[in-house]
Order: C-alpha cells, then structure tokens, then sequence
C-alpha cells in the first residue's frame, strides 16, 4: 500500500480562522475580522459594542455562519459542517445563569445529554470544576463548568468579567480561548499579548 | 439518532414549563368532565393546547435552553425532533387527561375519540412549530396553518366519517411538517 502525498507537507491548520469574515443581518454588524488562533493560545478581541461582541463569539462558536468571508473551525466550515465546529467549540454567554443549588445537578445533566458526555462523568467533572471556582459567583461560573463538560479545545467566552480572568485561564487548562469584549481594560485582562496578533476591523 | 439528547431537551424545557403543562392538565381534565362525548371538545381543544405550547418554544422565551441548544453539536433534523416532542408530549398529555376524565364518566367511544384526537394534536403542534422560528405574517400563517390542520382533522371524521382517512391525513402532515421544521432550525440564524 501506498501512501498519497508526503508527511512533510503537514501543516496543522489554526484551531480558529477567519479571513475577512463579516456578519451583517437585521441592522446588527460585524467584522471584517481576520485572525488564526492556534491550539493553546489566548485571544481577545475588543469590539465597538457589546453587540458586535456578542455577534463575534457566536460567529467564533459556529452557531451564526458569517455573511462574506471565511470562518474554519478546527478546519471544518460551519456552513458545512456546524456539527464538527460545535464539537470543537464552545460558548461561554454572557449572561449570568440564576439557578438555585438544587437546579446545578439538573443543568449538569442537561449539558452532558446535549454533548452526548456520560452523566457520572460530567458529575465528577463539574465537582472537580465547581471546587476550582470557587472564588467565582455561581451564576457566572455555572455556564463555564456546563462549558467545560463536553472537552471543548476552544472555548469561546462573550464579554467574561476581567475580575475573574485568572480564575477562568486556569481552568481552562491549556485549552485555546478566544474571548470578546466591549473594553480594552477587559481584554487586556484575558489576553495581554493576544490583543496584537487581531487585524480587524473592530479591533 | 443519540436518545440522549433529545431525553435532555424534553426533560429541560418540561421542567420549565411544568407549570404550563400542569394547567393545560388540568383544564383538559375538566373539560372532560363537563363536556359532552365525542371528538370535537377534545380536537380543538388539545389541538389548541398543542399549538400554544409550540408556540411557547419559540426563541427568547428561554433564551439560555436556547443558546445551550444552538451551541450543542446536533444535526438541525436532531434538535428539531427533541424539541418537537416536548409540545407533543405536553398535548398528548392533555388529551390523555381528557381522556380520564371521559373514562371516569362512562363514555364508551374514548378510544376511538382518544387517537384521532391524538393524531390531530401531534399534526397541528408539529405544523405550529414551525411558526416559532418566523416572524410576523409567516408566523401567523403558520398558526393559522395549524389551526386549519386541526378543521381538516375534524372534517374528516365528523362529515367523511372516516377516522382511518383522518389517521392516514394526521400521519401525512405531520411528517412533512417535522421535516419542514428540521429543515428550517438548520438554517436559523439566531440574530
């Protein structure tokens, strides 16, 4: 048996990449954003608004497809194939989750059945996960650890507060983050370095 | 098709909307009580129960269900089935209910009445969820849709006197209907 092409050409694709992707629909705008996120590596992007925000995460997450332009998520095109790039990614809202304590273990369960994870596992995870958050209040630490639950390589997080960034860094465990902001202050705070590597429009 | 997600789905917004479901119970249980036998109380009003609880999965009505949903690795055919079965549920459940109430009064024609009523009701709430992910005339279209799914229904055993034909039309749309729904939840944009 022979083998097609040669194992020197491997390149690994970025685990996001966009190129000149906009986002435009019912008055709400975005974009052009160009940008490669590698495996392990933090990014935070400052927009004009907190819409743009919001609409950017979203496009990082696979759940809107962009208007023009490109958008691979772990190399998959969520125009094609949002399954994959769902699997890949995950999103962190912004919007805190009110639940009472006796709701935690329902939501658990929840997100294990949406992400096909075993429930015992995600039990053990969102414990091991709830202890390392426990400087965080409940009702934004909540939607991180139902994040968290289906091993995410990307996690994707909508305007998170900076008071909690290291906090978050840290339990995301190596794993690439891209999060989005209406504040420079708030994206300093989540990626210092990560600001510079954006060449966007709404950077 | 996982089982685990759409057992998910129903299990969270049921939870939700426990309230809802219990009340619609209710009424459909009373209703039994006081109504007369035969098919046309309990179509219509099931039906109707049906097509308000599609209605109430709508978009924004739970907007974190919601984000979890569209964020989860699921084919739109997947998530339209799960979300599909939580109005049927909910409906089906009245109907049963309203059933009860008819078996507890010693009406003899339930279960002929009990699954073209069943049939109505899963055909007009899968033609009405597809109204939730539209907007203005479309949505009201689609209601109205519903609605006249459920006439039709209707139309078939009381005039036709034909409750195989009834079944036969219930089963056609609601499948045409279901796909229809899968399709458009595919390609909803949430913004």
């Amino acid at each position: 048996m022979e083998l097609a092409g040669t194992a020197e050409c491997y390149c690994p694709m970025p685990l996001l990449r966009m190129r000149d992707a906009t986002f435009a629909r019912n008055a709400v705008s975005a974009g052009p954003l160009t940008l490669d996120l590698e495996r392990g590596e933090r990014m935070a992007l400052h927009c004009e608004s907190a819409k743009e925000a919001c609409v950017v995460a979203l496009l990082a997450t696979g759940i809107v497809k962009a208007t023009t332009g490109c958008v691979l998520i772990n190399d998959y095109d969520p125009r094609v194939q949002s399954v994959h790039c769902k699997r890949a990614a995950a999103l962190v809202p912004h919007e805190p989750l009110a639940l009472e304590e006796s709701e935690f273990a329902r939501y658990i369960a929840y997100r294990a059945a949406l992400w096909n994870v075993e429930p015992s596992r995600a039990r053990a995870c969102a414990r091991r996960l709830r202890a390392r958050l426990a400087g965080m209040h409940e009702a934004l630490a909540y939607p991180l650890i139902g994040a968290l639950i289906g091993t995410p390589q990307l996690v994707v997080l909508d305007r998170p507060q900076p008071v909690y960034a290291r906090l978050i860094v840290d339990v995301l465990e190596g794993r690439a983050l891209f999060s989005t902001h209406a504040d420079a202050a708030a994206a300093r705070a989540f990626a210092p370095g990560g600001l510079a590597r954006v060449r966007a429009a709404g950077a | 098709m996982r089982s685990r997600a759409p057992a998910g789905v129903v299990q969270a917004r049921l939870y939700v909307q426990r309230r809802v479901v219990f009340c619609a119970c209710a009424a459909a249980f009373v209703a039994g009580l006081v109504e007369p036998s035969g098919p046309a109380a309990p179509l219509f009003l099931c039906s109707l129960l049906g097509i308000a609880m599609a209605l109430a999965q709508s978009p924004g009505l739970h907007p974190h269900l919601d984000r979890c949903e569209q964020g989860a690795p699921l084919f739109g055919r997947e998530l339209a089935r799960a979300k599909a079965l939580v109005p049927c549920v909910a409906a089906v459940s009245a109907g049963l209910c309203f059933a009860g109430a008819q078996l507890a009064r010693g009406v003899s024609t339930v279960p002929v009445t009990l699954s073209v009523t069943l049939a109505a009701v899963v055909a007009s709430t899968l033609v009405a969820l597809s109204a939730t992910t539209r907007r203005g005339l479309a949505r009201t279209l689609y209601v109205l849709l519903a609605a006249c799914t459920s006439a039709g229904a209707y139309a078939l055993v009381a005039a036709a006197r034909s409750p195989a034909a009834e079944l036969a039309f219930c089963a056609f749309v609601a499948f045409f209907a279901l796909r229809q729904y899968g399709e458009t939840l595919a390609r909803y944009d949430p913004i």
